[in-house]
């Protein structure tokens, strides 16, 4: 007997799936809206998630070499450093820079999506901790940076659409078409001016490079399902939750009160909520541990997000996940699941 | 009586049985080996004291050291021969044991108690404690204990389920021994004073559930092929729906739960009088050449199991007593099988999982397939920070049954029993 023989506490069986399998997984259900996004938009929406993910994956390589003590030493057998690099690389980043890439819209400029990229991963992500570390959604909060510091070009991409007459110029501009139900400018009946098929395909709809085509996003959304990356209902939930919402308060928004069931498949299917709703939401490092604490996180969710478009006008989806992500380690605390046969204490003296 | 389904039950793991690999090989005799060591903690509680001296002449069966206390049990002497000696060693635990070599001679003369021919509930439990019958499911709880319930009990669960990957010995037990096993647990019955029996047997096993079918006083409970079905609580909740919380006992809610190679212990010791000091165990594992289902006496050195099994076929990554989800890594084959050994495994690097751990994701993958309904993440990320009053506060560490769901599934790979178990040992050292 040769001694190779590991000793360990049990299991020793264990199942296959890895953490590099899954964000393998994730990047595979984010092609079909990856390609849909440079069949709408051209070459340019290819430019711009290229840059992302090598920006992201340099910046988490870039860390790794000089983050810790040894920067001389490292240097001199570089190779080593390289491969060790490729052992512990788990495609976290490659999934930041490839959604970050998609919930922007295909005119952003390059160095923008690289300070942005630089930003989710070094600030948000790595500075926290790595993988599995960070409290925020470093995408969204990518996202969220580029929209402050480069209001122009990502605050058009932002409008739901201006309160007002809507003229084709503002269709055609890249403004995200969140709806579908681009408020008449009399704020007193919905007209909807773009079809509900149309906004499915995401044919003739404007906005952020992954987040047009509807369909390519359940294709992934199966995928993920099936392979039990994501939990089949969370997704659902969400969009349920949301639809909902968003019923209820469009008939606060118009002078008559009217509940407009007609309002609901727009509102879903417009702007980034269903990305957010398959790729977003049910992220495993910045959402609740327990099932109760997830239904009670994605339910709230939904509900600000549905609100928050309507008061704001603008495509929210991003901030609604960094302000619901600080609140995990709250919803954690509250929600400790019972045992199984648990039975409550009697207190004493009964 | 006709099978029935188990209630559902959530949370749980499908490992890979690969149960293939020895299920159909039958159950065959182990030769006696050169060397016997038998240890004296044999069952959970206080080892046993030894009532031989070095130099002794011992039979077959014949008691060498005696229970100290009420969860302890006699140790018997698995072959005839000579006390070589009385000596401390470290066991697989890595905890000191205390072990009987016993050098087996040739002469076979057995020390059995006399058979009982109809006997009384009282017999059968004194029967049951002087034969030494611990729990042979793994943990180890003698049985004598087990039948004598503070409170009243009405059922007797059979856990035929074998969840374990890889073990097939209840399986081999339950195909060959069918009708020894019904009359063991009628006896259990009778001391029980219970007239219910259910028996719990996974849906893998259609074979051995067509068994137990014409029995008329026996029912058949098919559980999902899930693990951890074997496990005390689960088996009772998908049998009857009682629901066993933590620091609970089983007989609390009126039952009793024993394995089938229990229940054919106890009907060997009532029919034959034949002290347990031998059992089946499972040889599995691709890197063995013949997976095999053996008797093996008490105490038969590991080395000799896989010898006598054709020996290596490729160098194992790892070495396992018992099931590959719960059972003991051993570093060499230098160990001694005791009573609750059910397995000896040698897992080559395809199957046995070596990776090193990754970062948590916080995925909740653990929590969603815990059987007890748990967080592991907490007791791990709180255990880590050395905080363990919060570990077992957010993990509820006091209800885990450590059955290694949580690790399994985990796909960084994150050592969750190390910190449940540390935890665990933290705990009652601060008591």
């Amino acid at each position: 007997m040769d001694n190779t023989i590991v000793i360990s506490t049990p299991p020793h069986v264990k199942s296959k799936k890895t953490t590099r399998g899954i964000m393998i997984d994730v990047c595979i259900a984010l092609a079909p809206a990856a390609i849909a996004g440079i069949v709408f938009f051209g070459l340019t929406a290819l430019m711009v998630e290229l840059v992302a993910v090598a920006a992201c994956v340099a910046t988490e390589f870039v860390w790794f070499f000089i983050a810790n003590k040894g920067f001389a030493a490292k240097c001199k057998n570089a190779g080593k450093v390289c491969a060790g690099w490729w052992k512990q690389f788990d495609f976290t980043s490659v999934v930041t820079g490839l959604i970050l890439a998609l919930i922007l819209p295909s005119t952003t400029k390059w160095y923008e999506i690289l300070i942005g990229s630089i930003f989710s991963i070094a600030v948000v992500k790595m500075l926290f901790g790595g993988t599995g570390k960070n409290l925020v959604n470093p995408a969204a909060a990518g996202r969220g940076f580029m929209f402050l510091s480069f209001a122009i070009t990502t605050y058009a991409a932002c409008k739901i659409g201006a309160i007002g007459t809507v003229d084709s110029s503002f269709v055609n501009s890249d403004a995200t078409n969140l709806s579908g139900l681009l408020p008449s400018a009399d704020k007193v009946t919905p007209k909807s001016y773009l079809g509900v098929l149309d906004l499915f395909l995401g044919t003739g709809v404007k906005g952020c490079i992954g987040e047009t085509c509807k369909a390519a996003l359940l294709v992934g959304y199966v995928y993920l399902a099936v392979r039990q990356v994501v939990k089949w209902w969370q997704p659902l939930l969400f969009i349920a939750v949301f639809g909902l919402a968003a019923w209820l308060a469009g008939g606060f928004y118009y002078e008559k009160y009217t509940l407009d069931a007609a309002l609901i498949l727009p509102n879903i299917l417009s702007g980034g909520v269903l990305f957010a709703a398959i790729f977003m939401f049910p992220d495993y490092v910045t959402s609740p541990k327990g099932v109760y604490g997830q239904i009670f996180y994605l339910c709230v969710s939904a509900v600000a997000l549905a609100v928050l478009r309507y008061l704001t006008n603008l495509e929210v989806a991003s901030f609604v996940i960094l302000l619901m992500n600080l609140f995990v380690p709250l919803i954690d605390r509250a929600f400790i699941r019972k045992p199984f046969g648990y039975v409550k204490a009697k207190k004493e003296g009964k | 009586m006709k099978a029935v389904k188990g209630k559902y039950y959530f949370g749980g793991v499908h490992p890979k049985g690969a149960k293939e690999l020895s299920a159909s090989a039958p159950l065959e005799v182990m030769p006696v080996p050169e060397l016997l060591a038998i240890s004296l903690s044999q069952s959970l509680g206080k080892p046993a004291v030894p009532c031989v001296t070095a130099g002794q002449a011992v039979r077959e069966g014949e008691i060498i050291a005696k229970a100290d206390g009420a969860i302890s049990s006699d140790v018997f002497a698995s072959a005839a021969g000579t006390i070589e000696k009385i000596a401390e060693e470290t066991g697989v635990n890595g905890v000191k044991e205390t072990f009987i070599y016993v050098k087996p001679t040739e002469n076979g003369e057995k020390a059995y108690f006399p058979a009982l021919k109809d006997p009384s509930a009282e017999e059968i439990k004194e029967r049951i404690r002087e034969c030494g019958i611990v729990g042979l499911g793994g943990a180890g709880f003698p049985t004598a204990v087990k039948v004598s319930p503070k409170t009243p009990v009405d059922t007797l669960i059979l856990n035929g389920a074998e969840c374990e990957p890889y073990l097939t010995c209840d399986h081999r037990l339950m195909l060959e021994k069918t009708d020894d096993i019904v009359r063991g647990a009628r006896y259990l019955a009778k001391a029980l004073g219970v007239a219910n029996i259910i028996i719990g047997i996974e849906a893998n096993k259609p074979d051995a559930i067509a068994l137990f079918e014409p029995y008329e006083d026996i029912k058949v409970v098919i559980l999902k092929k899930q693990y951890p079905m074997g496990g005390e609580r689960q088996l009772a909740y998908v049998t009857t729906g009682r629901r066993i919380g933590a620091g609970k006992l089983p007989a609390d809610l009126g039952l009793v739960v024993q394995n089938v190679g229990t229940a054919y212990a106890v009907c060997e010791a009532v029919e034959l009088g034949k002290p347990l000091y031998e059992r089946v165990v499972t040889v599995s594992g691709k890197a063995v050449k013949e997976p095999k289902n053996v008797w093996v006496r008490v105490g038969t050195p590991i080395k000799d199991i896989i010898a006598y099994c054709g020996g290596e076929n490729s160098s194992p990554v790892k070495a396992v007593l018992g099931g590959p989800m719960t059972g003991v890594a051993v570093a060499d084959y230098e160990s001694y099988t005791h009573k609750t050994t059910s397995g000896v495994l040698l897992l080559t690097a395809a199957e046995a999982e070596t990776k090193a751990p990754t970062p948590c994701l916080n995925c909740g993958k653990c929590a969603d397939v815990c059987p007890m309904h748990l967080m592991p993440m907490n007791t791990a990320f709180y255990s880590a920070a050395g905080d363990f009053e919060a570990a077992a506060k957010y993990g509820h560490v006091a209800s885990c049954i450590e059955c290694g769901a949580c690790e399994y599934i985990c796909p960084a790979k994150r050592p969750l029993i190390q910190a449940i178990r540390k935890t665990k040992a933290e705990l009652r050292n601060k008591k």
